[in-house]
Formats: C-alpha cells, sequence, structure tokens
C-alpha cells in the first residue's frame, strides 16, 4: 500500500513536473578531436539554460557523420568535411550544413637529444621524410633550413597514426598539396599506406613512441604537444613565413581562408596565406541538416540553433583556454549567418530568445 | 545419488581433457539404464550436457557463417591476391591516367586526366608478422619451458620445498592479462631493446651478411618484431610448462625406472622421458603457438605497427590481431572492415588448425596412461 502511493507521488511529480519545464533534449555525437571544448560549451550554456539537456558521445568522426545520416544523432562532430559520397547517402550536398565551430593545428613532434634550438622544417621536406627519401637528421636539405644549428647525425624514425583519424587527414592533405610524389604514391584520407616509419594509435600513442625514441618525428594535435611538453617543430607556410603553431596562428590560417568561403563553409584551411598563417591548420565542424524539421520538435530546432549560435561567439572565447583557436571574426560573421539560414519545415526557425 | 555420482566420478578425474568429453554421454547412458527412480534426473542431465556440447559446436559453425559472410566483398574484391599482396591501402588514391605507351592522357582542354584508384587491400605482411613473431616466440620458449616442465617432474619433488612456488609462479603467469604484459613491453623491454641490447647487436651485426636480421639502416625503437616476439614468448612460457609437465608425469614409472636399470645417467633417463612423450610436448608447443598467433594488444603495443615486410627484426612489423585491434574500430569504409574480417576469418582458420594438430597429437594418438 505504501509503495503504491509513493509511486502515485512520483508519477505526480513527474506529470507537474514536466508541465513545468518542457525539457529539451539535444542528442549529438562524433569527433573525438573537439570533444573537450564541446562538453565545456554544454555545461556553460546549460547553466544558461537548465531546461536544455545537450549530449555528445565522442565516437569518432565516422560515427558522428553515420549518426547524422540515419538521424540518430541530432547534430553531429566532424573533424573532415563530408565526403561527396557521404553527402550523396545523407540526401545531397545541398540539405547539409557543416559549420566550422574551432580549429586545430597538427604538429610535428620530435625526440632530438642534445638539439637546443628550434627546429625549422618545410613542407616539401616533410613529404620526403615520411616518403623514406629523407634518411637522417643532418640531411643537407634540413641543415640549409636550419642553418648554424649542429644537427645529429642519426636516423629520423617517422611516427605516424594506424588508426583512422581527422589527424591523418589534414597531415595527408596537406602534405599532397607540397609534393607531387607524396600526392601520387600515398595521396590523402583519414588512413593511408605509409611506405617507413612506426606507427602508434591515437595521438597519445604517437606521442608516447615520440617521447621515447631518439631521433623521432611524428604529427600529433597541438593539445597534445603542448599538454606532453614536447618540442615540435616551426613551420615554413605559403608566403615563405616560419611560423609557430599556436592558437592565434591557427585563427589566422581561417582567417586566411575566408575568401573560399562563398561557396559553403567546410573550407580547407591548410597551406594558407598571411604572414602568420601557421599551415597545417583545418576547421572541426558540427553537422546538421539545413532543415531541422527531423527534430520533430521546432523547440529543439530552437534550442539547437540558439545553442549553436553562442557556440560560435561566446562560447569562442573558451577555446585558447583548451588549446583550440578560436574562429577569427570574418569566419564567425560567415558561420552567424549559416546558422541564420536554417529553417523548420522550410520557414526560418524563430529566432526569439528562449 | 551418491551412488550413481560414485560410478561417474572415476572418467571425471583424469585430466579434463578434451578426449574425455566424448565418454561422458555414454557413461551418463549406462547410469540411466541402472538408476530407475533417478533416471528422469538423469535423462535431463544428460540432455542439458548434450545441448550445451552442440550449443558450442553451434557457436563455432555460427561464427565462421558470419565472418565469411562479412569478409565475401573482399573475398570477391581481392580473390587469391589478397594472400599474396602486401598493400595494405584503405585511401583512395588518385592517380594522372595513362595511355598504353605510358603517355599521360589530357582531356580537351589540355588538363591531365585523373583515375581514382580504390581502397586495396593484402594480408601477406601480417600473415609473415605473424608467422615470424610466433617463431621468435617459440624459439625462445619452448627450451625454457620445456626446461621448466623437466625441472618440476624431475628435480622439483626432491628439493620439495622449491617445487610449490615454481608451480604456482608459472601458472599465475598464465593468469596475467594481456595488457600487463604489453605495458611491461612498452616500458621496460622496448626501452632495454632500443638502448642496450639493440644497439650493441646493430654495431656487430651489420657487418656479417647471415646476421643481417640483426640489423636496421632506421633508427632503433625498441618497438619491432624481436620486442613483439619476446613479448609472446613470456606469454605462451606458462601454457607450455604447465602442459609439458602433465605430459611428462605420464610418462610410466617403468619406462624411467626402465632405463635407469640399463645404466642410463640421470640427464639420458631424461632423455628416454622426452622422447616417450614427444607428441604431447609438440602438441604443448602448437598450444602455444596458437596462442602466440592469436595474442593481440600486448602485440599491438610493441611491435610498431608497420604493415610491412622487413628482413630485419628491429623493423617495426604487424600481426593479424594487432591489425584488427588498430584498425577495425575506425575502420572508414565497408571494404577496409571486409578486408579486416577477412583477416580475422584468416587467423580463425590458422589457429583452428594449431589446435586441431595439438589436440590430435596430445590426445588422439597415443593412448594416455592414468596419472
Amino acid at each position: 500500500m505504501r509503495i503504491q502511493s509513493l509511486l502515485a507521488a512520483a508519477g505526480l511529480a513527474f506529470v507537474l513536473g514536466s508541465a513545468a519545464h518542457a525539457d529539451v533534449r539535444l542528442q549529438g555525437g562524433g569527433a573525438t578531436f573537439p570533444a573537450p571544448i564541446y562538453q565545456r560549451w554544454v555545461t556553460e550554456y546549460q547553466k544558461a539554460h537548465p531546461d536544455v539537456k545537450i549530449d555528445y558521445q565522442a565516437i569518432g568522426s565516422g560515427g558522428g557523420i553515420k549518426g547524422i545520416t540515419d538521424k540518430t544523432f541530432d547534430w553531429a562532430g566532424s573533424d573532415a568535411p563530408m565526403s561527396k559520397k557521404e553527402l550523396q547517402a545523407a540526401g545531397g550536398a545541398e540539405k547539409i550544413v557543416e559549420i566550422p565551430t574551432v580549429a586545430g593545428a597538427v604538429v610535428l613532434a620530435y625526440n632530438l637529444p642534445g638539439f637546443n634550438g628550434e627546429l625549422k622544417l618545410d613542407g616539401p621536406i616533410l613529404a620526403d621524410i615520411y616518403l623514406g627519401q629523407i634518411k637522417k637528421w643532418n640531411d643537407p636539405r634540413i641543415a640549409a633550413l636550419n642553418a648554424g644549428a649542429a644537427l645529429p647525425d642519426l636516423a629520423i624514425t617517422t611516427v605516424h597514426r594506424t588508426d583512422g583519424s581527422g589527424t591523418n587527414y589534414i597531415f595527408t592533405n596537406y602534405l599532397s598539396t607540397q609534393s607531387e610524389t607524396f600526392k601520387n604514391k600515398i595521396g590523402s584520407g583519414k588512413q593511408v599506406e605509409w611506405p617507413s616509419g612506426t606507427g602508434g594509435p591515437q595521438n597519445a600513442g604517437v606521442t608516447q613512441i615520440v617521447q621515447t625514441t631518439h631521433g623521432a618525428l611524428g604529427y600529433v594535435e597541438l593539445a597534445y604537444a603542448l599538454e606532453n611538453k614536447i618540442p615540435f617543430a616551426t613551420l615554413k607556410n605559403r608566403d615563405g613565413h616560419f611560423v609557430k603553431a599556436s592558437a592565434e596562428s591557427v585563427s589566422m590560417a581561417g582567417e586566411g581562408a575566408l575568401n573560399a568561403m562563398s561557396h559553403g563553409l567546410a573550407v580547407n584551411i591548410w597551406d594558407q596565406h598571411g604572414e602568420k598563417a601557421y599551415p597545417i591548420s583545418s576547421f572541426t565542424y558540427i553537422i546538421v541538416y539545413k532543415d531541422l524539421d527531423y527534430l520533430k520538435d521546432q523547440e529543439k530546432a530552437r534550442a539547437l540553433t540558439d545553442f549553436l549560435r553562442w557556440a560560435t561567439s561566446e562560447g569562442e572565447t573558451l577555446a585558447p583556454s583548451l588549446d583550440y583557436a578560436p574562429l577569427s571574426a570574418g569566419v564567425q560573421k560567415k558561420v552567424a549567418s549559416a546558422i541564420n539560414s536554417l529553417t523548420w519545415s522550410g520557414h526560418p526557425v524563430a529566432t526569439a530568445s528562449r | 545419488m551418491s551412488a550413481v555420482s560414485g560410478t561417474l566420478q572415476s572418467p571425471m578425474q583424469s585430466p579434463s581433457l578434451p578426449g574425455d568429453g566424448g565418454r561422458l554421454p555414454q557413461g551418463g547412458a549406462s547410469i540411466v539404464q541402472q538408476g530407475g527412480a533417478e533416471s528422469r534426473a538423469d535423462m535431463l542431465f544428460a540432455l542439458l550436457a548434450r545441448g550445451a556440447a552442440v550449443f558450442v559446436l553451434i557457436m563455432l559453425g555460427a561464427l565462421v557463417v558470419v565472418l565469411v559472410t562479412a569478409a565475401m566483398p573482399s573475398i570477391r574484391a581481392f580473390k587469391i591476391h589478397f594472400l599474396t599482396s602486401s598493400a595494405w591501402r584503405p585511401n583512395e588514391r588518385e592517380v594522372v591516367k595513362r595511355d598504353a605507351q605510358g603517355n599521360i592522357v589530357r582531356d580537351a582542354d589540355g588538363e591531365e586526366v585523373t583515375v581514382t584508384l580504390p581502397p586495396e587491400f593484402g594480408a601477406l605482411p601480417v600473415i609473415y608478422g605473424t608467422v615470424v613473431s610466433s617463431i621468435i616466440a617459440l624459439l625462445v620458449a619452448v627450451p625454457l619451458s620445456i626446461g621448466a616442465a623437466l625441472f618440476i617432474v624431475r628435480i622439483g619433488p626432491w628439493i620439495g620445498v622449491l617445487l610449490g612456488p615454481v608451480s604456482f609462479l608459472i601458472e599465475f603467469l598464465a593468469a596475467i592479462p594481456s595488457i600487463a604484459y604489453g605495458i611491461w613491453g612498452l616500458f621496460v623491454l622496448a626501452p632495454f631493446l632500443q638502448d642496450h641490447l639493440e644497439p650493441a647487436l646493430n654495431a656487430i651485426a651489420g657487418k656479417v651478411f647471415f646476421l643481417r636480421i640483426f640489423h636496421t639502416d632506421q633508427g632503433l625503437t625498441g618497438r619491432d618484431m624481436l620486442c613483439a616476439g619476446l613479448i609472446l614468448a613470456v606469454m605462451i612460457l606458462p601454457i607450455i610448462t604447465s602442459l609439458g609437465r602433465d605430459v611428462l608425469r605420464a610418462v610410466p614409472r617403468v619406462q624411467i625406472e626402465g632405463s635407469l636399470a640399463l645404466g642410463a645417467t640421470w640427464w639420458q633417463s631424461c632423455q628416454v622421458m622426452l622422447r616417450y612423450g614427444r607428441t604431447g610436448l609438440f602438441g604443448a608447443i602448437m598450444l602455444g603457438l596458437a596462442r602466440a598467433a592469436g595474442e593481440t594488444m600486448a602485440v599491438a603495443m610493441v611491435i610498431g605497427n608497420a604493415n610491412r615486410i622487413s628482413s630485419s627484426l628491429f623493423a617495426p612489423a604487424q600481426t593479424m590481431s594487432s591489425l584488427l585491434a588498430n584498425e577495425f574500430a575506425e575502420a572508414n569504409s565497408n571494404i577496409q572492415r571486409s578486408a579486416l574480417v577477412e583477416v580475422a576469418l584468416i587467423l580463425l582458420v590458422m589457429s583452428l588448425l594449431f589446435n586441431v594438430v595439438a589436440r590430435y597429437l596430445i590426445v588422439g594418438r597415443s593412448a594416455r596412461p592414468a596419472v
């Protein structure tokens, strides 16, 4: 008897509760790289909007794209824009909106005992190192860039990611722009066939191998290199300037790609012009359908656009503290207009504040 | 019931090697005829036991069916080349199209025409990696474990204090999770190989032709075929030792006493033991081999993960199972997933063969004397 009355009370409370707040749930998932900043955004956003519950499952870019394609996710995160095939599967390029949220950089971490200077590299040399054609640290081509520095007579052990990843995608695409041979022999993708070197799983695995191997050179996300305090190389960018990766220099790469954004926001920002633009930079994206009626509930559509608008404006200020590069002012404007173009059954989602 | 269980116990008490499994149902059936009042319960039990046995078979069958179905796209696409090709390229690649003479094909505007090569997969490097790392493991583990088994059977009983701890520790080794071996390999063994053993060997072996396997022109990482082989050796040591011990214990006393009576020295009588138990020992080694071939996490952590065939043991490599561990979760196309499943299928067939041969050798051929 007591249990029954308890249940009844609980049921009543539930009914009353749901009448008071119509809780909105938004389920997202995908890329692991931006997960820390997304989770931070959700926490901050929910402080101001306690009736909106947002989830992000860090399951990998591929999983995110799959989730948004079959609409099990309300929004998805991906490090790489959707490919032609993936867009087709989702109903065509015009149905999908890919919104850059933050940018990241891939840096070349190295382990050179006794070398205390700042290692300088450029794209073509990097491509030849990863092709296995430059084998020693004291190769004349590397020495020419690092005049005055004493580079050791040590074999270069290249380290790569073994799992399919956005980092691979960015790095191989960058190297393909730098070397015709690399483009033809290896090409680009989330996972490629490396002709030499050793492999480690994920950023942590690559970092670990670089840290423990003399003469190692590996590519990891900027955040990992900073966190583990491994030295990483300064790279020569498209305009011939040597740039060290930082939140600022990555944002500048985004700004450099602004002109290319006339057709869509999913542009590549590696190898950009600009005095301070770091060459191996990339956006990470949130992917939604242009028409939000798949969310089934206009309240959800409103909450999602509001969250996206907040994240890509005020939320950007949180990015540098987590080692992400915020969107530059120019890109933020483009992103805001893209979010404003989202529709609900063909009509603009009401922008009235909640 | 007590009388019945007394009859049942005799076949069950002998070491539970799989050959005994076949005898149980017949034993059960004869009891049913004697039992009378309890016959229904016994029948139910026999039925359950048979059901369990059949269920295991169904599981294995289902596993094979699922693997073959999932591997079909890859089997169709690559056919037998899957076993002979060393390509493992998950990405599509655009190349400039060339005509029969090797000239670049251009379209009307003079632009180069490109063709997209689909992903391409071949399992040869991982099969090679599995075979070579297993061979290294066996070369190291077999002498050690046969020696340990001989110690336990022949020397241990005479110095009783040591026998308990040694037996216990060897069996304890088998219970350590493989990830723990992996971490040990990564943080202890690999750095040791990289900083001490490999540089020394590298300097000497480079000058001698037939020792080239201990030499590389690449940087030494310690995460290579040798490291994987050594980790595997440690991991298969307990299984070979404990099975080897059972085999040696099963050698009839008469054999040993006979040889001693004929004037054999201690070592000669050991030889007699080893010769008598050789098929069983070989079976134990095969089971160790099956474990080595299937071992995943520890190997993935120390082998260096490079899908290449290299003549040097100091070069990074890849085994079938480490490839699966590395790539399956983030495989980005259906054909890649399918190719990985085909690798799993090859691994399953290989392990199955090892096991079948091993069981046949340990159990099937020679009538086993009681322990």
